[in-house]
């Protein structure tokens, strides 16, 4: 398994945001908004397309594996990646609706009790 | 140190008044976070004499828990401790709980219903295991009952604690939260109390499916 040169865009590329990538991962664990396991899921992540980017016959045992040889099975697959995608942005969506749905309740419930704006940790617990 | 207690609650009408009035015995305070019940749970719990915080909506056991501890800090609270309205946590255990915490050894307490002789059933072990798996995988840290909605969080964990997550994943992303913020966790193990009621309200294989989902998706997307 050996880098064929000249490289092609995509493999100076995706290298480059993988690392990109896994730099601001570890920026963020060492701002503890991430845990370090989190940290090393995402490396593993970024590592491994970095890797499919600069070595692409690894994905040869894929292909052979899934079969897809021809263009019509490459298609195929093209758009189930992009529906994936789409399904994901959509859950990523959803997660937001509900969270700003559960703030409200939250905080219609705590108006009512009369406990809203009483918080003693000056704010920093996150309420808004 | 001013303790209070957090019970979340859905339809539990009939076993909220039991549960209150034993945890009261423990702690200085006992508020019940009503998530949207479409039974009297509100007014029973009131009577009973807790403070009622309720959800105009049914928003999952941890959105009701969050609005609980946002409750509860305002309240002027030290420690918290959780608990569910079922009856299957017994509060004479709050004291064992609480040591740790009072002792300055933890900064979060996880009862651990698998520390002691406990007549759990096989598919309740299961689960709990499957839960304690997919916790480790997402955090990366080994609790023996991630699960189990008996909790104590100290006044570190007080301060700094974040649910985000609305659902029973809320479990998970108190142990993530002990991990970020370095919180000490200690592990008591406790009683517990299966009764038919308890057993049939438990969570669906779906449920847990979807669940564990959830936690594995959430510890991507942040």
């Amino acid at each position: 398994m050996a880098v064929m040169f000249p490289l092609t865009p995509y493999q100076i590329v995706a290298p480059l945001i993988s690392l990109l990538a896994i730099l601001y991962v570890w920026s963020l664990v060492m701002r503890q908004k991430k845990t370090i396991w989190e940290g090393t899921l995402w490396t593993i992540f970024w590592t491994a397309i970095a890797i499919i980017a600069l070595f692409p016959s690894v994905l040869d045992y894929l292909t052979f594996a899934m079969g897809f040889k021809d263009r019509q099975n490459a298609l195929l697959i093209t758009f189930l990646g992009i529906l994936s995608f789409i399904v994901f942005a959509l859950i990523v969506r959803l997660e937001e609706l509900e969270q700003k749905q559960t703030k409200l309740m939250r905080s219609m419930a705590l108006k009512d009790a009369g406990l809203d704006g009483k918080c003693h940790c000056g704010g920093e617990c996150g309420r808004q | 140190m001013r303790v209070i207690a957090v019970i979340p609650a859905y339809n539990e009408a009939n076993r909220i008044t039991a549960v209150v009035e034993r945890t009261q015995k423990f702690v200085d305070d006992v508020i019940v976070a009503d998530d949207g019940s479409t039974d009297d749970t509100a007014s029973v719990a009131r009577r009973a004499g807790a403070t009622v915080v309720s959800h105009p909506q049914n928003c999952g056991a941890g959105a009701a828990t969050m609005t609980g501890i946002e409750a509860a800090r305002a309240l002027g609270a030290d420690v918290i401790v959780t608990l569910d309205a079922d009856e299957q946590h017994d509060p004479c255990d709050i004291p064992s709980l609480l040591q740790p915490i009072l002792g300055d050894r933890a900064d979060i307490v996880f009862a651990n219903r698998f520390g002691q002789k406990n007549r759990i059933p096989f598919i309740r072990r299961f689960f709990n295991a499957v839960g304690n798996l997919v916790t480790f995988a997402a955090t990366g840290r080994w609790v023996d009952d991630s699960q189990c909605g008996f909790k104590v969080l100290g006044p570190r964990a007080v301060h700094e604690v974040r649910i985000r997550m609305s659902g029973y994943e809320f479990c998970t992303e108190l142990v993530r939260e002990a991990v970020q913020h370095k919180w000490r966790i200690a592990e008591v193990p406790i009683k517990v109390l299966y009764s038919q009621y308890t057993l049939a309200k438990g969570q669906s294989f779906a449920n847990g499916v979807k669940t564990a989902l959830r936690i594995l998706l959430r510890s991507f997307l942040r």
